[in-house]
């Protein structure tokens, strides 16, 4: 029982991780403000749900169109600018969810959270939704798209000069990684059964880049490996508490000095590497 | 006539970078762009890929006023460019680094690039085809799988021409081919810019300081100096141009 939810919680995050892995591993945009997706998918799914008795799987769908929605809003007018403004925007952004969510108590419940939502969500669901969300990034990151996110990634002039459409590619990748993670939220509320405004504040999202960073961020097999081998640490050795960040921070400084690409640096699990080499010489 | 620049001007925080600057490109020509260092050679060339938008004056571009296109759309019309500072995308492959500009031609949308529908698998494979083809008419074939930084100077060079025509371009723009080659490569480049010129029906323009290229494959040449064109014609005109001489070797030419 407790490896199972161990496991769940595990590859909630990760469904998180996903979503970072392709805004800032793949893209090179660099968003604080993932907790507040995470925030607005858990609270509009569940207030939803039992304030509205929208069915289940409509409410998941709701979750993701207001996460898009919102994230047009941020990114219209932030993705024109630098990254560094994208930044400290989608920090802002994170705060100002949060703030928004204790104010509206009547609608949220506050600081007090919202109680009493039903477990509908099991391990099952949560690994096919890890499932279908890589095989799309898998898709993507091998063909157009994710040639246009790793040029503007490595040099943006170079690739508005290529023919990109730096700004439409941005606001896609914005949009697309806010609607999983909102999608994670919604599942979160519906495994979890409890939500509150703190519930994932800007350090978590600090978190998901790092994890991002550690893995790879060329692989997302990496990312998915590493990100399942953190959250589960986690989990297992809650009573180490403080020392498992230390125990992250020292594993983050010994990645950048000896392994800069990240830990699997391009390496992916899934794409029958060895095979393609094969063929190549081959030819 | 493929591209028609009309007292074009530019300034950075009240430094006239470009000034009335007034040119045409004639097709299937090769014309340069000379200047002392820092005269605004690449600036225009950012001006005519979009890069920087002018703050007057008019560029036409087969006609068509692009004054205010950004940089992405002139690059579909079919305006490519290289870089001085060599730009490749450092963290993908070779051959990788040729698909890019391939964008503007692609057709399928990106709910049938999620789930990897037949039209995709189909126009990946042909946009394979045709980056290898681009790298073997390079000489790069062989080094599809590498990563550009890993690669010598001078086959980064030619690699950002092969990226450069892989947008299918009309108007090429090369600025400063030559920076940093030997000279034998230097001449190999000349053939090579000559030959891609007449195989490919381009109209090229050229921003370079070796004059023995420019003087030998150009058929006209502007000449510019602190921002302002000083002199314009064939190479053996600009030659005997006294403000040049002026301009390059300083007053009592």
């Amino acid at each position: 029982m407790f490896y199972l939810k161990v496991l769940e919680i595990t590859s909630l995050y990760t469904i998180l991780v996903l979503g970072v892995y392709l805004l800032t591993g793949l893209t090179g945009l660099f968003s604080l403000g993932q907790g507040g997706f995470v925030s607005i998918g858990a609270y509009t799914a569940a207030i939803a749900y039992l304030k509205f008795h929208v069915p289940f799987p409509l409410a998941l769908v709701m979750a993701i169109l207001m996460g898009m929605i919102v994230g047009l809003f941020i990114g219209i007018p932030t993705l024109r600018l630098r990254r560094d403004y994208f930044l400290l925007v989608t920090f802002g952004f994170g705060e100002m969810v949060r703030a928004s969510l204790l104010y509206l108590a009547q609608l949220t419940g506050g600081a007090m959270g919202l109680a009493g939502i039903p477990k509908l969500v099991g391990l099952p669901l949560i690994l096919v939704s890890i499932i279908v969300i890589t095989f799309i990034l898998y898709n993507l990151k091998n063909s157009r798209f994710g040639r246009n996110c790793i040029a503007i990634r490595d040099d943006e002039l170079a690739a508005a000069s290529m023919g990109i459409n730096v700004y439409a590619h941005k606001i896609k990748v914005f949009l697309l990684s806010a609607a999983i993670t909102s999608y994670g939220g919604a599942l979160y509320a519906f495994v979890i059964m409890f939500i509150e405004p703190n519930l994932f504040n800007w350090l978590e999202s600090a978190k998901l880049i790092i994890i991002t960073f550690v893995g790879g961020m060329n692989s997302l097999s990496g990312v998915l490996v590493t990100s399942m081998v953190y959250y589960s640490f986690g989990e297992f050795f809650r009573f180490v508490d403080v020392w498992r960040d230390v125990l992250l921070a020292l594993v983050v400084i010994l990645v950048t000095i000896f392994r800069p690409g990240g830990l699997f640096g391009s390496w992916e699990i899934f794409s029958g590497n060895l095979l393609k080499k094969r063929k190549e010489e081959a030819l | 006539m493929i591209l028609e620049i009309k007292d074009l001007s530019i300034s950075f925080g009240g430094v006239a970078a470009v000034v009335d600057f007034s040119m045409y490109q004639e097709e299937n020509k090769i014309t340069g762009i000379i200047g002392p260092n820092g005269a605004g050679k690449t600036t225009v060339f950012n001006l005519i890929t979009g890069i920087y938008q002018a703050d007057s004056g008019k560029i036409y571009y087969k006609g068509r006023d692009i004054t205010k296109l950004p940089a992405h759309e002139r690059t579909s019309l079919g305006i490519s460019r290289t870089f001085q500072n060599i730009r490749l995308f450092n963290n993908m492959s070779v051959i990788d680094n040729v698909k890019v500009p391939y964008v503007v031609k692609i057709r399928y949308t990106i709910f049938e690039e999620m789930l990897k529908l037949p039209r995709v698998l189909r126009e990946e494979k042909s946009i394979d085809d045709k980056a290898r083809e681009m790298l073997g008419y390079f000489g790069l074939a062989g080094y599809s799988n590498y990563k550009p930084k890993n690669l010598p100077y001078g086959i980064q060079r030619r690699l950002e021409l092969a990226r450069a025509l892989m947008a299918e371009p009309e108007l090429l723009l090369l600025d400063e081919p030559a920076a940093g080659l030997n000279p034998g490569e230097v001449e190999e480049l000349m053939k090579l810019i000559l030959k891609i010129q007449r195989e490919k029906k381009l109209s090229i323009i050229i921003v370079e300081h070796h004059m023995e290229l420019i003087m030998n494959i150009c058929s006209m040449i502007h000449v510019l100096d602190f921002g302002k064109k000083i002199a314009e014609g064939t190479p053996y005109e600009v030659k005997k141009n006294r403000k040049v001489l002026q301009a390059y070797l300083g007053d009592e030419g």
